[in-house]
Parts: C-alpha cells; structure tokens; sequence
C-alpha cells in the first residue's frame, strides 16, 4: 500500500535521512523503532510531505506522492498524528473532530459536474454543454443538498465510531481540548486522525509523556483499528516492547538509516534488538 | 449630566470606530502573527474609491462594492506584498507593512491629491417605519443622539454580531481558527493554510473599510485621516489583548469614552482636550504594567 524507496531528507545543512526504505502492506501493522534522532518522526513527516525529501520516491496505493503537498496527500485517504498531538488545544474536542473531516468535504467540489463524451459529435458536444450551461445551476444546487445530507451522514457516522472507541470523547465532547489529561489528548489525536476515514494511518509515538497503564490501552485500541476497520497502520515507537507486540513488521532505524527489517517476531527474539531497545 | 451623557455616546461611537479598525488589525494579527501598519491607510485608499463611486453611484450600491473592492486589495496585498517575507523575522515584515503604509498614502495623494473632501454619512432607511441612519439626531431621554453615531453604533455591532457567528459556526471559520492556533497541525487536516490567510487578509480589510466609511463623515476624506484613528486602534488592540477580537472592541470603546470624557472635564490649563490623547495613552500604560496581554489576553503558557 505504501512503498518508501531511498528517501534522503534534511533540515537544512543537517541531513535526517539517509536513504530510507520501508513497505507498508495493506491490512497490516508496520512498526519502526529507534531511539531518539533516529529519523523516525522525520520518515513520517517525508511521507505526508511535511518534510520534502531530495531524492527517492514515495508511493502510495500505486501513486507517486512524494511531489504533492500535504494537503493534497492527506486527502488522498491518509492521517498523520503528529509526534507531540499537536491538537487544536483552544478548540473544543467537537471542533477537533470537526476539524479531522476537513479533507474529506473540502475535495469534493464539482467533479464530474460535465461527464467526458469523446464520442460525441462536436456538435452533440455543443449541445450537451449547451444543456448543462443551462441546467447546471440548478444540478449544482440539487446535489449540494444531497451532497449536504450525505456529507452530515458520513461525518456522524464517523463521529459515533470514534466515540465508540473513545467514550470518554463523548463526555468532553465541548470541553477544550488543551484541558484534557495526556491520555484523553492522545485518544482526541486518534480520534481526529479517524474522522477522515483513512486508509493509511500514520501514528508517531502514541505513548509518549503517557502512563503505562494508559498507553496500554491506547495500543489495544489502535490494534482494534487495525482489526475490525481493516486500517492499515504504520506507527513509530521508541517503546519497542509494546510496539511489536502488536505490529506484524518492524523496522529499526538509526542515524538516519534502517538498520534491521523483519517480521516482529523475529526482532523480539534478534539479540541486537533486545539489547539495545527491549531492555533485556 | 446631559453633557456626561453625551460625551460618553459620543466616545461610544468613534470608540466603535477605533474597535473596528482594531478588530481589523487583531483577525490579521492573530492568524499571522503580523502586526499590519497599512491597516489604516488601506481604510483610507478604499474611503477614496468609495468617494470615487459615489461620483455616479447610489450609496447603497457604492457600499458592497467597495466592501469587495476592499477584500480584493486584503488578498491582493497578502499574496503580492506579505506571502514573499512570510517566515522573515519580525522586523522586515514590519518594514514591508511600514512601506505599504507610504505606498498607499503616496498613491492616494497622487490620485485624488491632498485637500480635505466631504465623505456622505449612510442616507436615512426606513425599516417598518422606524428611522435609521441620516441627518439629525435622535433624543434618547438622558441626552441626544445624533443619527450618524447611531449608525456606527449598529454597524459596529453588526459586524461583531457576524464575524462571531462566522468564525463560530461555518466550517471556513473553523478551518481559519484552526490556521490561526496550530498552521501545521491544520495542514495535516488538508486545510490550505495559505488560502485561509488570504481570506483572513480580505476580510480584515473588508471591515477595516467599514470603519474608514463611518469615520470619513465626521473627520473629511484626506489622505491622513486615519493616522490618528489608527494610533487609538493599535491602543485598543494592545488595551485588549492582540488575539482577541472582543478585546479589540472593548478597547475601542474604552478608549473612544476615555478620550472624550479626558478632553471634556480635566481642566484647560492642567490638561483640556489638547493633552487627551497623552492622558488615554497613560491609562493605557498602567493597565498593560497590571495585566501585560491586554485586558483579554490569553496568558501565553508554556507546557514543560
């Protein structure tokens, strides 16, 4: 679904990737492990196009990207939490959400508003212009009402799958988000990254600042995505133990560059890995 | 006491004024972080395309498209003059805005030169048979209104009324708080953080026009007739916090009754209307050495 090949990234003089490459397939959990400055942040940011990459191509479901800008990546069916949450902390947790579904409404103007006839005669084309010259106003008008009904379904519909993986959000719905505990802030991150409907979610250190206890539950609940949703997930973790835990793949960067590639299992039992990030 | 009143009405609506055009300066302000120098003379070059309409024009009619006119110029102006310094430190974009300031001016003196013209209040509109706006004034038991001051009044109100509801309940105007608090985060949201500044652009230029339209009747259309309306502007953002839009208005009528009053009652030879703009400056001072972010102001806080 997602095909990194040789990224080369920096931050002005200060280069954060040295040709990274990484796969995401369709339907699974892909972890990538590191330590601090590793690049794992940086390789999420190059892949919504928050950090431009030199060189390498980055594809997804078969698109090129890596030239688009972030806008028009995110509304290609792909949410990025941001290391640190990054909510609208004045907001209130509704408007969050709200917020989450910008990409979906915001994309879907007139398209498709004159159907492409090849076919047609020139003058049967000038006719069929003609006729939605004359009728489109009122087309327009008519499927902006339908179109209204069906974006106000799609975003309920959302809405009530997020807070049945979040109830809590239900309760804060119109409390600011910036008073949320840490843990509630990261289920509003999750939360407003689901509101899109992605297909790719892209989560960077969903445990940081955060409470083991808590931070449990929030891996059991992103593994619940995964699951029932079939939500591809390519999620970066310094907390190695947790992450493959429910990952199905796992990459380990460091300075820049990945340094191992395996199943999860295989990393868990790989003796570097245990040295360096699982602790043991 | 009839006088008291009086100048406290009086103050209320220039002070509407100065609310507006600081309103102006704060939607600016707190999406980009850009203090905008040129607020006032922009008011002033769309006062003098307003005056150039009105040549041929009903004012009813003159007044959407200049309200337009103006929103275009807002946009034209952040995508021309500010977009290429965005980022810059905060010095050059101060400069840029210090230029556009001395362009405006020079064009409008070069186009419609430098003496003083009459600028028309609103004409009188009857709405089911109550009188609004026009000549005259209205008596309103302790004192006298006159018709133009209720005008401003409205109008200020109005706008108030609508960019609340704007900002409050339209997916635009939550997609421009969104830019305004976190640019980045409203990127990964697919919100086209540069078309929301645009938009922020026009529309602050669109009610700063507003505020050049009501003030130009009461002061004569030159070329700097806002300097001093902008002066007590930049006093009522700052009085009221520079990220917030009620605060800007608060200090806008603050500082519209504090001049009045300050130019009435304090004795000619200690101070009188000569020294009134020093006085509301000083008042100003001493509430910011109490509450440094304005009256409104968010603290800004910091999470270690």
């Amino acid at each position: 679904m997602l095909k990194v090949r040789d990224i080369v990234a920096a931050y002005g003089p200060i280069v954060a990737l040295h040709g990274v490459s990484l796969e995401v397939p369709e339907g699974g959990i892909v972890a990538v492990l590191g330590a601090n400055g590793a690049g794992k942040s940086s390789t999420l940011r190059a892949i919504t196009g928050l950090l431009r990459p030199k060189s390498g191509t980055i594809e997804f479901e078969g698109r090129r990207i890596d030239r688009l800008s972030v806008e028009e990546i995110v509304s290609l069916g792909m949410s990025h939490i941001p290391e640190g949450r990054q909510l609208f902390s004045e907001l209130t947790v509704l408007e969050n959400l709200r917020l989450g579904a910008y990409s979906r409404f915001s994309g879907a103007d007139g398209g498709g508003r004159l159907a492409r006839r090849d076919d047609m005669s020139p003058l049967g084309r000038f006719q069929h212009h003609l006729f939605h010259a004359a009728t489109g106003g009122i087309r327009d008008l008519a499927r902006g009402i339908t179109q209204y009904r069906q974006r106000r379904q799609d975003f309920e519909t959302a809405l009530r799958r997020v807070f049945d993986y979040f109830p809590i959000l239900a309760e804060r719905k119109d409390q600011v988000a910036g008073t949320l505990s840490g843990g509630e802030q990261q289920m509003l991150a999750i939360g407003r990254g689901l509101m899109a409907n992605p297909r790719l979610l892209l989560l960077d250190e969903p445990s940081m600042g955060l409470a083991p206890l808590v931070t449990r539950e929030i891996f059991e609940i992103i593994q619940a995505i995964n699951q029932s949703q079939g939500v591809t997930i390519l999620v970066v973790e310094q907390n190695a133990n947790l992450a493959l835990e429910i990952a199905h793949y796992g990459y380990v960067l460091e300075t820049g560059r990945i340094a191992l590639a395996d199943t999860s299992e295989n990393l868990r039992k790989s003796e570097a890995v245990q040295r360096s990030y699982l602790g043991q | 006491m009839e006088e008291f009143w009086q100048q406290v009405v009086t103050g209320i609506a220039t002070g509407s004024v100065y609310g507006l055009l600081a309103l102006a300066i704060v939607l600016i302000y707190r999406s980009t972080s850009v203090l905008n120098f040129a607020q006032g003379e922009m008011a002033m070059l769309t006062t003098f395309v307003a005056w150039s309409i009105l040549q041929w024009g009903e004012y009813w009619v003159m007044f959407p498209l200049v309200l337009l006119i103006a929103a275009g110029m807002g946009a034209f102006i952040e995508r021309v003059v500010i977009r290429p310094v965005e980022g810059a430190p905060i010095l050059n974009i101060v400069i840029v805005t210090l230029g556009l300031f001395a362009i405006l001016n020079n064009v409008a003196t070069w186009r419609w030169g430098g003496i003083p013209k009459g600028f028309p209040a609103p004409p009188e509109v009857q709405v089911i048979g109550i009188r609004f706006m026009g000549e005259g004034a209205l008596d309103i038991g302790p004192t006298v209104v006159s018709y133009h001051d209720l005008t401003i009044l409205v109008f200020a109100v109005g706008i108030m009324v609508a960019l609340y509801l704007f900002f409050q309940y339209t997916p635009l105007g939550l997609a421009m708080r969104a830019t305004a608090q976190n640019p980045v985060a409203s990127r990964l949201m697919g919100i086209r953080v540069g078309r929301m500044l645009t938009v922020g652009w026009a529309l602050s230029a669109a009610v700063g026009a507003v505020a050049g339209l009501l003030i130009a009747p009461l002061i004569l259309l030159q070329p700097p007739m806002m300097m001093g309306v902008l002066l007590f502007a930049f006093a009522a953002a700052v009085l009221g916090g520079l990220d917030s839009p009620v605060g800007a208005v608060v200090g806008g009528l603050i500082i519209g009754i504090c001049e009045n009053l300050v130019g009435t009652y304090t004795p000619e030879a200690w101070l009188g209307p000569d020294m009134k703009l020093t006085v509301t400056l000083l008042i100003i001072v001493v509430v910011l050495l109490i509450r440094p972010t304005g009256i409104f102001g968010r603290r800004t806080m910091r999470r270690v």
